[in-house]
Order: structure tokens, then C-alpha cells, then sequence
């Protein structure tokens, strides 16, 4: 957890320790390995990959927390309603969840990509929405599991409608499942946009993102494997850090 | 049970293998050649690619072939030719004793049966019947004699006869499989004959021994003469210079620049960069829109780019410099107009001054009657064209202008894009030898004319070009046509295109066409095997 | 059930035959675009593949052709969509399949190791389930491929062609079930019946083979189904990055050119396998723990 909390504060202040314009290219300094200029050496326009790395963060996880957001926001809606839906709907929905979890995401990725154009909102949604469908699963499951918990019954005793119940108990009793989820969804963003940078579909040349980068350094990477490397490392760190804290938080409600 | 389970996944996984597996009858001189990208459809009557004819080309044989180094047209499959004096009747006298590979006999009869298909509007042709012109109809005179019939003069006709698009296959096939089916069965007269065609997988052609009415610049075969040659698919650039290094093919196609200029240094690898005739890569200016609309400004944005810096850094100095709508190695190209528009942002910066713009607002971007130049640049993903338009940017900033790059994903979504209007520049090009593909991009109403040029003097001589069947006058009136399209400053040319291929040191005599993309297999040795 | 199957498998191409729609142009614009070919030429070429009849006619032609077994035909070539697939499925599947038993090994290896407390197993699985695969997938071409020339980059030639992606893509794939599997693992190693086994002085290999394993795998079977549908997403970027046939690639083509029926067809045949993969798992489920057939 603290580990995170690090990760998020470094990833805010990192475009701050930025020695160079991350953006502007040099022809006469392409693919110098690392060096005292250049801590970790120029990609395949000159560019500082040092810089780049440290301003790519906020592209990076914002693309990532807003698909994160995209996901959980119908998904936990749609999940606690269906928790609470009748038996019918529920089979209905659950035959839906199955056809849409069947579904490539890259199709969803081209096609949201194609519509909405470029940019970080076009992105986060592109890898978002892919993740709405589990999320309502994962909701509903973690609803149904309490759904005979003693306090549950005492409200329902006293009265209470079912959207109280729902908001006021279910809710806030599942949250530690939901925010260990979220942490899931959040580094399954950041490696799926990642993606569909390699496959072509991230759109924005040069911009500094992690997964942009990564997949433009691919691109040199027999004659330049440092460019790939520092956001590979980028991604993999930032991906660990994230899915510890959702394996802490999952954990301890139970202690 | 866990052990079951592992059991069964091995024998699956196991057995699923060995289908796949092909029984590679070792042959000495079998090479692997990488092919990049999995063209859509293989059937060279049908489909476009260019990928396809790189196998192909030495499957079929065509009427007639251009000499690869002097570019004239030499005799094909028919031994002479002539046009009548209006230019609406070829007369071909084919070669008599030709076969194709399921042993049938080339004939007048069997142009004619090709010439069917590839009119047949059920064949659905994606190139060849376009490449066609204003062809209406054959007549065979006899056995050996074909007569093509046009509605109007078309001078680029011997140029498309000369092409793969159009090479000529057996009738005996062609009515034995439908249209769909064709391209897994092909059978030309070539010296090389159709094996096997997996999609995503490979494509496997065979030597014909029995070839033996080649083209003039065709060598007979010896005892180092390549035999057998699969071809593979390489969609990912990054992938490609590393299977040719590791051995898996011995010929790359498309390598990347940087990985290219690497290789040079490796002993075991011939660099055999190809100049490819056609469109250079360029960027057509949308003369309908603020602020291409203004002349100076198109002229002023060739000016402020640097062409020799990005060739540099992007294609490592493996392309020349590109200052025509044609590429230098294209037929008719016009040397009057190199050098034009060189690289000077000063003088940029005074044309874009004397139209009115300056920075008033002092942010250090232009703007003119209170709105900023923002220059709209449609980007697609291929050709190292993200990067040339980044450098683009960074050089257009310098004079104070401002870029908005525009990604499109694929070429569907480029032509829906470009359809919508409100870009200023787009990156797009085409190749062929023949420049006839500029009517194309430049008349009035032509199907690509992105530009929005409207212009009657550059509309005739376009048109001019092609009814025009003296090359001298051809000649003449391409070179106004180039003259005008730069004059106008109606695209931003970068560079010519390359074809970086790279070679295994035990592969020798490889060599390309006229058209640039497709390689002289049949001249193809190779040593040590 | 059956009938649930089949409401999942109609639902899959309803949402696949919508969806590619919304996209602007088809197969036919970007073909057509540099060949001359007039605005009343591609009309009628379009006309030819029936994209000119209303929307809801397509979709019911299309259905009707499926519910006969017919998915329809490529538009680009013409090849009917179910030999597409039929003749794409067999390398995918085998690489599928090689990468999976990759996973299980793997995944039970580290996994165990891992809930035993090693620490250098915990980090291989963090590393599996964190790291771009693309960005393995170079490394591994990089190393094994170039650097020490042990293993062909690319291609489907026999077993070796299919050591470096089934490695790599079973690598990433162990990563869940090495997790599940520690977990397990961590949680049995001080249950009672273990206890009881050590006290009757079995070895300690043969304890934690026998014993603590066979309690953790319950869990692991259910998230090594899930992971099917992560090795079809894995198999489109392995396949590219090693240049393999198989469905992976055809669908990333197809959907890159428009070509609507190839990818409704993979997407029904996807759906198909997803159920049966997730039928199979309940099966095994059951198979291994009594209590939950009841």
C-alpha cells in the first residue's frame, strides 16, 4: 500500500525532474545509448528517453484510472441492481455477460478507436468498456456472497427498501472487494492500452506514453533496446505496485 | 488426474503439431524469402497487392516485359507487336510452342480466355481490369495472332500488358476452379510453377524445367539456380531484419531503415535497396482549405521542410530526396524540377510574412485576422510516416506554425477520414512506372483528387499524356504536368521510396524489375548450398 | 442449457454484426481506393456483396446462413469463412495448447514454490502477470533467437517453431494460476491432514505432491478456464510477434479491413469454445471435489 501510495505521488512530481523537453526531436543526437547527457539515451528522434519516461506517468495512468472509472461505474450499478433483480432477468443477464466475455476486445478497441478518434478519452474508453461486462459479474458475485449476512436481515426486518439496503449495507460492506478489484481493472488498463499501442491502434505519435513508447522502441529494438526498456520497466513496476495493494486490500477485511 | 490432464494436452498439442508440419522434400537450392505483410487474396487477375506479385511474377509470363535496365518493352509471350496508326488496335503475334504448367498450349485463344475473366464483371478485379483502360474487345486472328480492340487511344496499355496484374494463366485452370478457388491452384507458363498457397502461413513455388521462352533478360538456369522458394509472411517491421540475421529466410523485403543500416556492418548480409518507381511518399495539400488554400503558404511549407534531415534520421540516408509527384526512377520523370523549393526557413518565413501572417499575439506561433495557423495533417500509421510527420511538426514550429497530427488506423478509416474534408495536408501514394496513376490524384474529377485542384491546363495535358502514344510528347507533356502540380505547390513531397531488402551472402544475382517490387527469380543462384 | 447456449451464441453475433457496423466505409472502400475504379463502379461492387440492402436484411440473411452452419464468405477473397477458420484453428489451438501446458507447469512449479515462501518464485509469477507480453515476447527473440541462435524467430515449422511463443505465452498465462495455486498452497500447509502426513514421516516432496497440492488445485481449475479467454487476446499478439498463422492474426486482418463476415464468424466460433471451455471446467470442478456436485 505504501508502495503505491509512492508510486502515484512519484508519477504526479516525475515531469518535474524532467531534464529535457520531452516532446522536441533532435536529428543529430537519434538512439544514443545511455550517457551522461542522456541517463537513459535517446529514441529514434533524438528525444531524451528519460524525460519522456518521467512525463509519460500522467498519460499513462490517466488513461488507465479514467478506463478504470469507465469500468467500474456502469459495473458496479449493474451488478448490485442484478444482485437484487429477479431470477429470470438474472439468467438472461448472466447468458449477456457470457456472450459479451466471448467477445475479441481488440474488435471493441477498433471499433470504439475508429468512432471517437485519438486522444485519451478515445483510449480510455477503447480499453474500458471491454471491462464493464466482468466487472458486473465480479459486483454480483461479491453482493450474492453476503446477500444472507446477519445485517442484511436485521435491515430487511426493519423495513428498509431495497435500494437502502443496497447502498447503505451491501455497498459499503463489498468495498474492500470493489476497491481490490479496481486496483485489477487498473493495471489490466494499463497493459491493454499498452497493447493496442503494439498493435497500432494507440494513435498519437510521440506523444509521452508509456505504452506508445514501448511500442516505438520495439520498433528499434535490435539496434536500440534501450528505448523499450525504460517503459517496459515502467509498465511491469507500476503493474506489480498496483496489483500488491489490490492483494492487500482483498486480503484484509478477512483479518 | 492432474497427470491425465497433462497427458492429453501434450498428445494433443503433439499431434496438432505434426499436422502442421510439412514434409520439405529437401531440395539443394530451396530458399525462404519474407514477404511482409498476408495480402488479402493471391489471384493476380482479382487482387492488388504488390505482395502478391513478388512470387508471382515468375508464375505467369506476360505479352510483353519492360527490360529492367533500359525500361523499353522487349517481347514476352508474344514475339512482336503492332499498333495501328490511331492507336486503337494492338496486334500481338504470340510465341508458338509455349505450354503452360499443366501442359495445355498457349494460343491466341488463351489470351483471349484471360481477357474474359478479367472484363467478367463476376470476377469482381481489384487492378487488372482497371489497368485495362479503354480496352473493349479482342479478336483472334489466328492461333498465334491476337488483336486487341480500344475505344479510344491508351497509351499506357503496353505498360499495363507487361505487369503480373495481367500475366497470363491457363484456361484449362480457370475453368476448373471458380474464382475463389483459382488463386490455391495457379498455373501459369512461368519458370517457376505454383506448389502451395496456405493463408498466413505461405506461399511455395517449384522451378518449371521445361521454361525455355523467357524474356531476353532472363538467364538459363544452371546448377546453382534456385530451385524451390517459400515465401512468409512478416507483418511486424521489428521481426524482420532478426529472421534474416537468425537464418530463418534468406531474403527480407522491407527492411527497417535503422535495422538495414545496422546489417551493413554483418558480413553475411548484401543490402539490395531497390529505388521503386511511382508516387514519392508525399503529402497532398487540400488547396480548399484555410490556410493551404493560399499559394504562398503551400509554397512557404515545402520551403520550411527539411527533406535531407528526415531522410537522415528516419530512413538513414537510404532514399533520395524527392522534389516531383514521380519518383525519379518513374517513366517521364522530369529532372526541371529538383532542386526547387529547397530547404531555407528564412525565406519561408518571409513568404509566409508577405502573405500576411505574423505573430502578433507573440506566442510564438503565426496567426492571421486574430486566428492562429493550425495546419491539420492526416497521419497514417505505415511507411515511417508517423515519423516523418513528428519531424515535420518540430520543423514547421520553427517557422511558427502549428501541426495538429491526425492518425488514422487504416486505410479505410484514411479514405473516410479524408472524405469528411477540413484536413489540410494527407500522406498518401501509390506506385507504378507509368505515370499515367497521376490522373488519378490531379484532374478535376478525378477519384483521388484530395488536393481539390481545379485546373484546365494541367486537366488536358494529364489527359493529353495518356491518349498521347509518341513517348517524346508523352515525355514533354509530363514534364509540364510536373511542372505545374510543383509550381502549384500542390503536394510536399519527402522522399522516393526504397525498398530495403536484405540478402543472405549465399544468395547472388538477385535482381528487380522495372516496377521495383518484383525480384528476377529465375536469375536467382545460390552458392555453398 | 442448451437453449442458454444458444441464446449466448446468438447474442455474440447480433453484437458482432452490429457493432462492425458502426464503423464508417467497408471492405470495399480502401480496396478500390488507388485502382481507378469510378463512384458508380464501387457502388455496384458493393452492390455484388449485398452491402446495399438494408441493414436488418443483411442481418437476417446472415443469421439464416448460420443457423444453416453457413457463416458466410470473406469479402476480400471470397473464402468461405468456416474453411478460414477451419484451416486457422490448428496452429492456434496448438499454440494454445503448448502454452497452456507451459501455464500449468509453470503455474504449479512456482506456485507451490511460491506458497511454500519462496520468494524468487513470488517475483517470477509478480513478473508474469505484470510485464507487457510483447515486451517479453521481444526480449525472448532478442536472447534466444539472435543473440544465442538456439531457436527460430518466427514461423510454423514443426516443434521448435513453437517453443519460443508457448514459452512466452505460457509464461504470462502462469501467472494467475501460479498465484492461485501459492495461495492455496500457503493456506494448506499447516491444515491438519498435513500435519498428520508429516507426522507419519512421509517426505516432504511427496507431501506436498500428494497432499497439498491436490487441495489447491480446486481453485486453480476455474481460473485456468478463465484464462482461455486471455490466451485468445495473448494468441493475436503472440502470433504477431512471432509471425504464426492462426486465428489471432486472421481476426486482427480482418477487422483491420472491414471484412464482416470473418469476423462475426470467428467471434460465433469463439463464443463456442468460450462455453465449452467453461462447461468443461464445471466438469472437472466436479470431478475433483465431490461437494459441489451435490
Amino acid at each position: 500500500m505504501r508502495l503505491l501510495m509512492f508510486l502515484i505521488a512519484f508519477v504526479i512530481v516525475a515531469p518535474l525532474l524532467a531534464t529535457h523537453d520531452p516532446m522536441s526531436t533532435d536529428t543529430d543526437s537519434q538512439r544514443l545509448p545511455p550517457h551522461a547527457a542522456h541517463i537513459l539515451g535517446t529514441d529514434a528522434l533524438g528525444r531524451d528517453v528519460w524525460s519522456r519516461v518521467t512525463t509519460g506517468g500522467w498519460r499513462t495512468f490517466g488513461v488507465a484510472a479514467l478506463a478504470t472509472v469507465i469500468a467500474l461505474l456502469p459495473g458496479i450499478i449493474g451488478g448490485l441492481a442484478l444482485s437484487a433483480a429477479p431470477r429470470l432477468v438474472e439468467q438472461l443477464a448472466d447468458s449477456s455477460i457470457n456472450a459479451v466475455l466471448a467477445f475479441p476486445s481488440v474488435v471493441i478497441a477498433l471499433i470504439v478507436l475508429t468512432l471517437l478518434g485519438q486522444g485519451v478519452m478515445p483510449l480510455a474508453f477503447a480499453v474500458g468498456i471491454a471491462q464493464i461486462v466482468p466487472t458486473v459479474r465480479v459486483v454480483r458475485g461479491a453482493a450474492l456472497a453476503i446477500r444472507g449476512a446477519g445485517y442484511l436481515e436485521s435491515a430487511r426486518s426493519l423495513g428498509a427498501t431495497p435500494t437502502r439496503i443496497v447502498l447503505l449495507h451491501v455497498l459499503p460492506n463489498i468495498a474492500p472487494t470493489l476497491l481490490a478489484y479496481a486496483g485489477v481493472v487498473f493495471s489490466y488498463s494499463l497493459l491493454n492500452s499498452a497493447a493496442l499501442s503494439f498493435l497500432g491502434l494507440g494513435g498519437e505519435p510521440g506523444v509521452p506514453d508509456w505504452g506508445v513508447m514501448l511500442a516505438e522502441g520495439r520498433q528499434a529494438f535490435r539496434s536500440a533496446p534501450w528505448i523499450a526498456f525504460a517503459p517496459g520497466v515502467a509498465i511491469t513496476l507500476s503493474v506489480m505496485i498496483v496489483n500488491r495493494a489490490a492483494d492487500q486490500l482483498g486480503r484484509s477485511p478477512r483479518r | 488426474m492432474l497427470l491425465k490432464v497433462l497427458r492429453v494436452i501434450i498428445l494433443l498439442a503433439l499431434m496438432l503439431n505434426a499436422c502442421t508440419t510439412t514434409s520439405e522434400a529437401q531440395s539443394r537450392h530451396r530458399i525462404i524469402y519474407g514477404l511482409t505483410l498476408q495480402p488479402s487474396g493471391f489471384d493476380p487477375h482479382i487482387h492488388a497487392s504488390s505482395e502478391l506479385g513478388i512470387p508471382l511474377r515468375s508464375v505467369y509470363d506476360t505479352l510483353v516485359y519492360r527490360d529492367p535496365t533500359t525500361g523499353d518493352f522487349v517481347a514476352g509471350l508474344a514475339s512482336s507487336w503492332t499498333v495501328s496508326p490511331d492507336g486503337l488496335n494492338y496486334t500481338f503475334i504470340l510465341k508458338q510452342g509455349v505450354t503452360f504448367h499443366d501442359g495445355t498450349t498457349f494460343n491466341a485463344q488463351a489470351v483471349a480466355a484471360n481477357l474474359d475473366r478479367i472484363t467478367n464483371p463476376d470476377t469482381a478485379s481489384q487492378k487488372a481490369i482497371f489497368m485495362l483502360g479503354s480496352y473493349t474487345s479482342y479478336e483472334i486472328v489466328d492461333d498465334s495472332t491476337i488483336r486487341l480492340i480500344l475505344s479510344e487511344p491508351y497509351s499506357p496499355l503496353l505498360d499495363s500488358l507487361s505487369q503480373v496484374y495481367l500475366g497470363m494463366a491457363s484456361p484449362a485452370a480457370l475453368s476448373a476452379f471458380s474464382n475463389e478457388r483459382y488463386q490455391f491452384n495457379q498455373v501459369g507458363t512461368g519458370p517457376f510453377q505454383f506448389v502451395e498457397y496456405v493463408p498466413q502461413d505461405r506461399l511455395v513455388i517449384r522451378r518449371n524445367l521445361n521454361y525455355s521462352w523467357g524474356p531476353a533478360f532472363y538467364n538459363a538456369p544452371t546448377s546453382d539456380s534456385v530451385d524451390e522458394i517459400e515465401f512468409r509472411f512478416y507483418t511486424d517491421p521489428a521481426t524482420r531484419a532478426i529472421a534474416l540475421e537468425g537464418g530463418d529466410v534468406q531474403v527480407m523485403g522491407e527492411l527497417l531503415p535503422v535495422d538495414a543500416r545496422a546489417l551493413a556492418v554483418n558480413q553475411e548480409i548484401i543490402l539490395n535497396p531497390v529505388n521503386v518507381p511511382g508516387q514519392p511518399l508525399q503529402f497532398l495539400m487540400n488547396t480548399e482549405q484555410f490556410p493551404t488554400d493560399n499559394l504562398v503558404v503551400r509554397r512557404a511549407l515545402i520551403t520550411a521542410t527539411n527533406r535531407e534531415a528526415m531522410i537522415d534520421a528516419v530512413f538513414q540516408r537510404f532514399s533520395p530526396i524527392a522534389w516531383s509527384p514521380i519518383a525519379a526512377s518513374t517513366r517521364f520523370y522530369s529532372s526541371a524540377v529538383a532542386g526547387a523549393y529547397d530547404y531555407d526557413p528564412g525565406q519561408a518565413r518571409a513568404l509566409l510574412e508577405s502573405a500576411g501572417y505574423t505573430d502578433s499575439d507573440n506566442n510564438g506561433y503565426l496567426d492571421f485576422g486574430g486566428s492562429e495557423l493550425i495546419l491539420n495533417v492526416i497521419v497514417p500509421p505505415w511507411g515511417l510516416i508517423p515519423d516523418v510527420a513528428q519531424l515535420l511538426q518540430d520543423q514547421w514550429r520553427e517557422v511558427g506554425l502549428r501541426v495538429v497530427l491526425e492518425t488514422v488506423p487504416t486505410r479505410n478509416a484514411l479514405v473516410e477520414r479524408v472524405n469528411q474534408g477540413g484536413y489540410n495536408l494527407v500522406a498518401f501514394y501509390e506506385f507504378g512506372s507509368d505515370p499515367s496513376f497521376l490522373n488519378r490524384y490531379f484532374t478535376t474529377d478525378g477519384v483521388n483528387n484530395w488536393t481539390n485542384f481545379i485546373d484546365a491546363d494541367l486537366d488536358r495535358v494529364l489527359r493529353d499524356a495518356v491518349v498521347q502514344s509518341d513517348a517524346a510528347a508523352r515525355g514533354s507533356l509530363y514534364a509540364e504536368a510536373q511542372r505545374i502540380i510543383m509550381d502549384r505547390a500542390l503536394i510536399l513531397p519527402i522522399r522516393d521510396y526504397v525498398n530495403l531488402n536484405g540478402v543472405q551472402s549465399t544468395i547472388q544475382n538477385l535482381t528487380y524489375d522495372a516496377y521495383g517490387w518484383f525480384p528476377i527469380l529465375n536469375n536467382v543462384t545460390v552458392s555453398g548450398g | 442449457m442448451i437453449l442458454r447456449v444458444i441464446g449466448v451464441l446468438w447474442l455474440a453475433a447480433t453484437l458482432a454484426f452490429f457493432a462492425l457496423r458502426l464503423l464508417p466505409g467497408d471492405a470495399i472502400t480502401a480496396q478500390l481506393v488507388d485502382s481507378g475504379a469510378s463512384a458508380a463502379q464501387i457502388e455496384s461492387r458493393r452492390a455484388a456483396l449485398g452491402l446495399d440492402a438494408p441493414l436488418f436484411t443483411q442481418y437476417t440473411d446472415w443469421l439464416v446462413g448460420v443457423v444453416s452452419g453457413d457463416l458466410g464468405v470473406s469479402m476480400l477473397d471470397g473464402q468461405p469463412v468456416n474453411e478460414i477458420v477451419a484451416r486457422q484453428v490448428v496452429p492456434t489451438v496448438s499454440l494454445a495448447l503448448a502454452a497452456l501446458l507451459v501455464a500449468i507447469i509453470a503455474g504449479l512449479i512456482l506456485g507451490s514454490a511460491a506458497g511454500l515462501g519462496s520468494s524468487s518464485a513470488r517475483f517470477a509469477l509478480n513478473i508474469a502477470l505484470s510485464a507487457p507480453i510483447y515486451w517479453t515476447g521481444t526480449l525472448a527473440i532478442w536472447v534466444f533467437a539472435l543473440l544465442l541462435d538456439w531457436l527460430p524467430s518466427s514461423g510454423d515449422s514443426g516443434l521448435t517453431g513453437l517453443i519460443l511463443p508457448s514459452a512466452v505465452l505460457g509464461f504470462h498465462t502462469a501467472g494467475a494460476i501460479g498465484r492461485v495455486i501459492a495461495a492455496g498452497v500457503a493456506e494448506t500447509v499447516n491444515a491438519d491432514f498435513v500435519f498428520t502426513a508429516r507426522s507419519k514421516g512421509l517426505p516432504e516432496g511427496l507431501i506436498v505432491w500428494r497432499h497439498i497440492l491436490r487441495a489447491s488445485l480446486l481453485p486453480a481449475v476455474s481460473v485456468i478456464a478463465l484464462q482461455a479467454g486471455f490466451l485468445l487476446g495473448g494468441v493475436v499478439i503472440t502470433e504477431t510477434l512471432f509471425n504464426r498463422p492462426g486465428i489471432g492474426r486472421v481476426l486482427l486482418d480482418a477487422v483491420m479491413r472491414q471484412d464482416y463476415p470473418v469476423v462475426q464468424g470467428i467471434v460465433v466460433w469463439t463464443a463456442a469454445v468460450y462455453i465449452i471451455v467453461n462447461a468443461a471446467a464445471d466438469v472437472i470442478t466436479r470431478q475433483l471435489d465431490p461437494r459441489v456436485a451435490a
